[in-house]
């Protein structure tokens, strides 16, 4: 007996010693969080977790080493499933397989108009719906458009038009393909917006302008401040886009800087115009809280941006190294990511793609892919925000359950288990899930609803209660009031 | 302590609330009202204040409930209560003000009556209300609220025997008097410490050497 009330001792000794580990999230490097309704932090479970990295020197192409990559700036997965790195450094295009492990293809160049050409430091790369891969090549001014296996079909350069500056120089940084073929660039030094080119290659103006805004206090100084004084301050120009990708649908989705940590994604229809729905927190800016002074401070710095499906966007940002993801209606989903230099946390992070069910980070001062692989976790929230975009609420509430089990604070999952309570006519639970989901709206539905049932089931009770109140006032004030009155009355007297 | 449990008292506390301007005029001059009550009141909002904060119901709270701390608020209620309190009556003293610094309390824990049977009300009146029903709760406080200002308005213009115009401008200048008294008061707390801690290191440097 004592031995065993030892060895239940012990064992719980090493439970508890063990606990902490167990609870926070093993060996990730990095937090996984999002913030609640109040903007408080709460630590979720690991939506990804880092499967690996690729670096150019562990891939071999025609029996050698491929040699790491230098300063590679983007990734794109094309719609069979390759996967196109920019090595920008090493003026050259990698093609690597599904699996990610062997090089199909390294496009260092191709033949046009009877030259050999090659690239000078291509900064982005897309492969486009109609299997023809669009390369910035930066530093010689020009997007190159090849097909596949690496024939030429034409360049898009030299843009020509009356809002151009005379000495402006096209010099392409992140380019897009929509459905259409029609080409969407973010080139240096341009602020008037996403350049776009028709099908033919000829610039057809600018896309997604961003307005500067003048807050009242900087209206003021200007207008106290000389002309002498006014030349010297900053100038008020407007964001500039970082990263751009075009959802099935052709709307645009452009990440931009942003210093307010507002609004750091823009989704554009094809007349240009911003259709992003920014949430409950009217903010689609990566991290809400943040440090004003010191190191890692101020608001997420968006370089990317890439749509996955179901209306499910991520951020990637690089002052922190996170990885924001949001659903259509601008929730925040999970946040996770980091900067150092263990694996899985970034150094540079420059681009973003997903590849089947996996995320991938390019670091460009590490000069690596870093692999991330969906969770249980990630996987649930993933699979019902999509049932939610495709109407079918009601078959999330499964997965909405799972991801109560694995992290009870999910407001969005309190709120569509809740939102399935109120359909299926369960007013009390309803109201209890959408509490916790903090979502108001649907909670005041669930309420009516209780009100007049619970109206509704008392309302004899009520009124058989205010019938024997009038009684009893009648009574009162017909044979008891006058006989008491009597009674003061002569006692009134007496005195 | 007595004139807590006076009946009397009490039932002029609410001819007060209903008639504030004779009822403040005979709290100044015939001792009708009663500073124990007056504190036991500004208690009472405390509580009212810090329980809506809770209890509300969730379509008109947005307050995060883990940053309710009901001792805290009752001592912030009642510190305000006491330096707005202190600073009209600096004020009202250079002001030829007739009210003592007891009628001060007075009128001011008196004055917060309506606010405190509304915010009540207005707590219980949330648990039945709905999304675009808030305005019954916001205009139950509101109402409060006003009548409480009024109250306070007429309160301090009695106990002067001050004109409304003159009320107004030392009501602004006892907001100015509250910011310096705690001016002050942080000025010298921040000395204290600073000596203590000279002290202090003193005492270290002669623990380490001897």
């Amino acid at each position: 007996m004592k031995r065993m009330i030892l060895r239940t001792l012990c064992l719980a000794a090493i439970l508890c010693l063990l606990a902490p580990y167990a609870l926070a999230t093993g060996s990730l490097p990095y937090d996984c969080y999002n913030y609640d309704y109040w903007n408080n932090i709460l630590y979720t479970p690991a939506p990804y977790v880092p499967n690996g990295n690729i670096s150019g020197v562990s891939l071999i192409w025609q029996g050698e080493s491929l040699g790491a990559f230098r300063s590679p700036q983007d990734l794109c997965v094309s719609p069979d499933g390759k996967l196109y790195i920019a090595d920008t450094g090493n003026n050259r295009i990698v093609v690597l397989s599904e699996d990610m492990k062997t090089v199909l293809q390294v496009i260092d160049g191709f033949e046009a108009e009877g030259k050999h050409e090659t690239f000078n430091a291509p900064y982005g790369v897309a492969v486009s719906e109609n299997q023809q891969l669009y390369i910035a090549d930066s530093q010689n001014r020009r997007i190159v458009v090849l097909e596949l296996d690496g024939t030429f079909v034409k360049y898009v350069q030299n843009p020509q038009s009356e809002v151009l500056d005379e000495k402006f120089v096209f010099t392409p940084l992140k380019v897009s393909v929509d459905y259409a073929d029609r080409v969407y660039c973010v080139a240096q030094n341009m602020f008037q917006g996403i350049m776009v080119f028709s099908s033919e290659g000829d610039f057809t103006g600018f896309f997604g302008t961003i307005s500067v805004k003048i807050s009242l206090w900087e209206r003021f100084w200007r207008k106290v401040s000389t002309k002498e004084e006014r030349s010297k301050q900053q100038l008020f120009i407007p964001t500039e886009f970082t990263g751009i990708d075009v959802d099935e649908e052709g709307f645009v989705y452009a990440s931009n800087k942003d210093t307010d940590g507002i609004q750091a994604v823009r989704r554009l229809n094809p007349r240009g115009e911003d259709v992003i729905r920014k949430g409950p927190k009217e903010n689609v800016g990566g991290d809400l809280v943040f440090n004003s002074i010191g190191i890692y401070s101020g608001p997420s710095q968006i370089v990317d941006v890439v749509y996955r499906d179901h209306g499910i966007y991520s951020l990637l940002d690089a002052k922190r190294g996170r990885i924001f993801t949001y659903d259509h209606e601008g929730n925040l989903l999970y946040i996770f990511g980091g900067i150092g230099t263990q694996e899985g946390t970034f150094r540079m992070p420059a681009a973003i793609e997903q590849l089947d069910r996996n995320l991938l980070v390019l670091d460009s001062l590490q000069a690596t892919v870093n692999i991330f692989s969906v969770t249980e976790y990630g996987a649930l929230i993933n699979e019902a925000v999509g049932l939610r975009f495709n109407g079918d609420e009601s078959l999330a509430i499964p997965l909405w359950q799972e991801v109560l089990k694995l992290d009870e604070n999910n407001e969005l999952a309190n709120s569509g288990i809740g939102k399935a309570y109120l359909s299926a006519g369960d007013n009390e639970n309803a109201l209890l899930y959408l509490r916790r989901g903090m979502n108001r709206a649907y909670y005041s539905v669930a309420f009516k609803r209780w009100r007049n049932e619970a109206l509704r089931d008392n309302i004899s009770w009520f009124l058989t209660g205010v019938v024997v109140l009038v009684i009893l006032l009648v009574v009162w004030n017909r044979f008891i009031k006058p006989k008491r009155g009597v009674r003061r009355a002569k006692g009134g007297k007496a005195a | 302590m007595k004139n807590l449990f006076s009946k009397e008292r009490w039932k002029y506390l609410f001819y007060t609330v209903s008639h504030p301007s004779d009822g403040f005029y005979w709290i100044r001059h015939q001792e009708r009202g009663s500073v124990a009550i007056a504190v036991l009141l500004v208690i009472l909002y405390a509580i009212a204040f810090s329980m809506n904060r809770i209890y509300a119901s969730f379509v008109v709270n947005d307050i995060e409930p883990r940053t309710v701390n009901s001792i805290a608020e009752l001592a912030g209620v009642l510190m305000l209560y006491f330096v707005l309190c202190l600073g009209n009556w600096s004020i009202t003293c250079l002001m030829e003000g007739e009210g003592r610094f007891k009628d001060i309390l007075i009128a001011i824990g008196y004055s917060l009556v309506p606010m405190i049977i509304t915010t009540v009300l207005a707590t219980i009146v949330s648990q039945g209300v709905a999304e675009n029903e808030e305005a019954f709760y916001t205009i139950l406080m509101g109402i409060g609220t006003a009548y409480s200002v009024v109250m306070m308005l007429i309160g301090i213009m009695q106990i002067h025997n001050y004109t409304l115009g003159k009320t107004i401008v030392t009501l602004f200048l006892t907001i100015v008097a509250v910011l310096i008294i705690v001016f002050l008061t942080l000025l010298v707390f921040n000395f204290i410490t600073q000596v203590y801690t000279f002290f202090r290191s003193i005492y270290t440097e002669l623990i380490f050497r001897f």
